[in-house]
């Protein structure tokens, strides 16, 4: 369930800086270097009959950028607030992850890093890709290419 | 080099052209021997050789060596597709292809041969004389063809124009001052620009209050709309591009099929937006496929119909207004009605009954039914079944239109109409459920605006599907809200608009809650998630920053099973001309009483204020662009009425002339039904049943002529008194 990704830093035994963010109470973690952007609350734009976990459209530079809403995709209710969008490079261009806010960066250490517990439901533990262990909380590893709408959509994630 | 090998045959000894082709071949030579394709330099160094005689004129082309030499050609590329994608020439036994050319050498050697020297180019006849004292050379003669024409399956001649071939020649010189640049970074280029309008659109609509910001944003308007046109024309690329790969196909089928085909080409130097010029490569490719497989008979057949034996297949392409049109006419057979309503019938697309009703006209439309196809017998050029409905629908997704026109034994015409660019479109603005969508206006042909109590009685539903009575016709309906699943709001306007749509032949009504006002809208692409979906082509920024999809009417179509619909307006009031009598008229109020105007006189509405009204010999009359307009007043409401007020005229067209109506307002258009004397078989002329109420026409006729001073050489007024004539006998 380790990607590769983690394999290696892992192995160089260096400190990987991350972005928290937070999603209802629970903090996640993604690499900085795999974020493009982070756009603070732009107006999106339902799209009818997509697939559940796409969030709508957003205006981004001069492209149409499709989001997916980690809310949905968790299967939390929808957030009433304006969300802050991480955009990243997927396998059919740029899309944009919702998240209900972005907070700090962290420097986490490899050997911090543990996988998922096989308590965790399906449909989480094909999101995350496990968990750093903070002083006072967990940080939960996302990664950007589960997350690629074409990717969800391949995997049937609804 | 293809284009150079097919006119190479056309004109055998053009030397300057014998040359290029040695030069391209010689450098594939030299550059694969050095880089170790081995396959590559062998094939090339045979066509080397050979080509080397023809330049040498020690052997004159001919249709056997050109054969040669094109598929000498075909292999190249296919290698060097190969090492493109691959990196390595692929496998294939080229001895065959040596040895043939080997073999072309060698019948050039023998007849050269026998003329003991090099043919002089210019000295044709002579050339000729030894050959026909020479039986055995007669088959790699160029002008055994003219000798025996019939025995000679194949022959395409091309004809380019000559400042073409000067052109791309002086194109070589021309290097210095251009650039190539990607694609990428033009796309990218355009996609700034469209940015860029939008930002402009935002800022126009911010500043307006104060005057020195006013003016930088008027200038930032201008440069704006000059750069995103100089970025427009950077994309667009001369139609060439695409009518260039004919020549050969032209040749290769014709041959196929027994054919002589003639091409002739004009306006290569059209320019059209480079993916636009890729969308339509293929529908034209059908095009031109079907003109010489259907379209173009058999040399004997068109001998026997007093045609020459060659067939000339045209490809025209001009531009018109915004549009570019490219034509495809051949002038075969022409179309045979009754072999299509046969065809359609056969493979069950239309009803019977419904075949006896269509006019040729909208038989000729069956064609682009799909499924549809009348070649006897499925051949690897045609046959299938899918093509010409893949053609109108190919250019209907980039906002063309195909249009046909064919007369028996004489030939088809197929025209496309593809708009300049792509990037940039006319829509108009939908809301439905508080969101907005964009809608092409290419597919929209009219809005029908239903008010509240409208949409409870006027929306008919037969079992469930909903149908509304558009003119005496039932068109069937689309809710955008229904279909797009979304929530009904509280608030949903009672109020509704029916957007009638037209998309690749499928007419249907687009039920939407308000409209706003036409955009232009920069078309951003969706990602495949979205693109899934399959009713969206794209999505855009409006100008108040709001984002709206773009509507995709001909996938609402399929999603909502709206069938073909093959008769368009103005073949439906034929129609119905011709089945009882009824026609559509405009029906208009003047003072209290309802007149009528046959719909298909009526040429435009107009609103002219009172004081621009002349008088001529007590007659109303009203000047136009120079030219005098008589005035029919049934009432004296123009006299009546103040001179500030408005007025509103209709202009109609009687013959050739020109005539005002003048009316109190316009109120709607209907079918009326002629009436009969009670008694009588008479129907009266002057009155209808129309929206079930008795309705008087006006007779166009019965408008007097101008009072015509001196028979004079301008046309208008000579047709206007031939018109007095003509209503005097009458």
């Amino acid at each position: 369930m380790t990607p590769a990704l983690f394999l290696q830093t892992a192995a160089q035994d260096e400190p990987i800086e991350m972005c928290s963010v937070r999603v209802g109470r629970t903090l996640y973690g993604i690499p900085v270097t795999s974020i493009l952007e982070i756009l603070g609350k732009p107006v999106k734009q339902p799209v009818p009959l997509a697939p559940g976990y796409i969030g709508g459209l957003v205006h981004y530079r001069g492209e149409v950028l499709t989001t997916v809403s980690l809310r949905s995709l968790l299967a939390m209710p929808a957030h009433d607030a304006t969300e802050d969008i991480l955009v990243f490079e997927g396998a059919d261009g740029y899309f944009g992850l919702l998240v209900d806010e972005v907070g700090e960066v962290m420097t986490v250490l490899p050997t911090d890093f543990e996988g998922n517990p096989s308590t965790l439901d399906d449909r989480r533990k094909a999101l995350f890709a496990g968990t750093y262990k903070l002083s006072n909380a967990l940080l939960v590893m996302l990664d950007p290419e589960r997350l690629d709408p074409v990717r969800l959509t391949d995997t049937a994630f609804a | 080099m293809e284009r150079c090998l097919t006119e190479l045959e056309a004109r055998p000894e053009n030397r300057e052209l014998l040359a290029e082709i040695f030069r391209s071949v010689h450098t594939i030579k030299g550059t694969t021997g050095f880089l170790g394709f081995s396959r590559l330099e062998s094939l090339a160094h045979a066509g080397e050789n050979l080509l080397g005689l023809l330049r040498d004129g020690k052997l004159l082309a001919n249709v056997d060596i050109i054969s040669g030499l094109l598929a000498l050609l075909d292999i190249l590329r296919e290698i060097l597709g190969s090492i493109e994608s691959k990196g390595q020439e692929g496998n294939g036994d080229d001895a065959a292809m040596i040895q043939r050319l080997h073999a072309l050498q060698h019948d050039s050697s023998s007849s050269s041969a026998d003329n003991s020297q090099p043919v002089p180019p210019i000295k044709k006849k002579r050339t000729r004389k030894s050959k026909t004292s020479t039986p055995a050379a007669i088959v790699s003669v160029p002008d055994a063809e003219i000798v025996k024409p019939q025995e000679k399956n194949k022959a395409i001649e091309v004809y380019q124009a000559e400042p073409q071939t000067a052109q791309m020649r002086a194109g070589v010189n021309m290097a210095e001052s251009t650039l190539r640049v990607d694609v990428d970074l033009l796309n990218r280029m355009m996609n700034l620009v469209g940015e860029l309008v939008l930002t402009r659109n935002q800022i126009l609509q911010m500043v307006s209050t104060d005057a020195n910001l006013t003016v930088l944003s008027r200038r930032l308007d201008m440069v704006t709309a000059d750069l995103r046109e100089a970025v427009m024309k950077a994309r667009m690329q001369p139609v060439s591009h695409v009518f260039s790969k004919f020549p050969r196909m032209m040749r290769d089928l014709a041959q196929q099929l027994n054919k002589r085909v003639r091409l002739v080409m004009e306006g290569q130097e059209t320019e059209l937006d480079k993916s636009l010029l890729e969308a339509i490569k293929d529908p034209l490719t059908h095009s031109v496929r079907n003109a010489i497989d259907h379209g173009i008979e058999v040399p004997y057949l068109r001998e026997a119909a007093g045609k020459g034996p060659e067939g000339i297949l045209r490809l025209r392409a001009y531009q018109e207004g915004s549009h570019v049109v490219i034509e495809v006419s051949d002038d075969g057979g022409g179309m045979k009605v009754e072999r299509i309503r046969d065809k359609a019938l056969e493979r069950k697309l239309i009803t019977r009954e419904r075949a006896a009703q269509l006019s040729d006209r909208e038989l000729m439309q069956l064609i682009f039914l799909p499924g549809f196809s009348t070649a006897e017998a499925v051949t690897n050029v045609s046959g299938r079944g899918v093509g010409m409905d893949v053609v109108r629908t190919n250019v209907e997704k980039i906002g063309g239109k195909v249009e046909i026109d064919s007369r028996p034994g004489k030939g088809t015409t197929l025209r496309l109409r593809i708009p300049l660019t792509l990037a940039i479109v006319p829509a108009l603005i939908v809301h439905s459920r508080g969101q907005s969508y964009a809608l092409p206006q290419g597919a929209l042909s009219e809005l029908v605006h239903l008010s509240s109590e409208q949409v409870q009685t006027q929306i008919e539903w037969m079992e469930g599907v909903p149908l509304y009575r558009l003119r005496g016709k039932l068109l069937p309906l689309v809710f955008l809200g229904s279909l797009l699943k979304q929530q009904d709001q509280a608030d949903k306007s009672p109020e509704a608009y029916i957007a009638v749509l037209n998309a690749e032949g499928r007419r249907y009504g687009l039920v939407v809650d308000s409209l706003a006002d036409p955009e232009e809208i920069v078309v951003k692409p969706l990602s495949s998630v979205l693109k899934r979906i399959g009713l969206f082509s794209g999505a855009t920024v409006l100008g108040n920053g709001e984002m709206a999809l773009i509507l995709d009417p001909g996938a609402i179509a399929t999603q909502s099973n709206i069938g073909m619909a093959l008769e368009d307006d103005e073949s439906e009031v034929l129609d119905a001309d011709l089945k009882d009598g009824s026609a559509e008229y405009l029906l208009t109020q003047s003072a209290s009483e309802h007149v009528a105007v046959p719909l298909d006189n009526v040429l435009r509405i107009e609103r002219i204020p009172r004081t621009q009204m002349e008088w001529l010999n007590g007659m109303p009359v009203l000047r136009f662009d120079g030219t005098l307009l008589p005035l029919k007043d049934r009432t004296g409401m123009v006299a009546a009425g103040s001179p500030e007020e408005e007025m509103t005229v209709v202009v109609c067209r009687d013959g050739e002339r020109h005539v005002g109506v003048a009316v109190s307002q316009v109120l709607d258009v209907g079918a009326g039904k002629p009436l009969t004397e009670a008694g009588t078989d008479t129907a009266t002329l002057d009155a209808i049943l129309l929206k079930d109420r008795v309705t008087s026409i006006i007779d166009l006729r019965h408008i007097p002529a101008l009072p015509s001073a001196r028979p004079a050489h301008d046309d208008p007024r000579e047709t206007l008194q031939s018109d007095a004539a003509v209503e005097v006998l009458a």
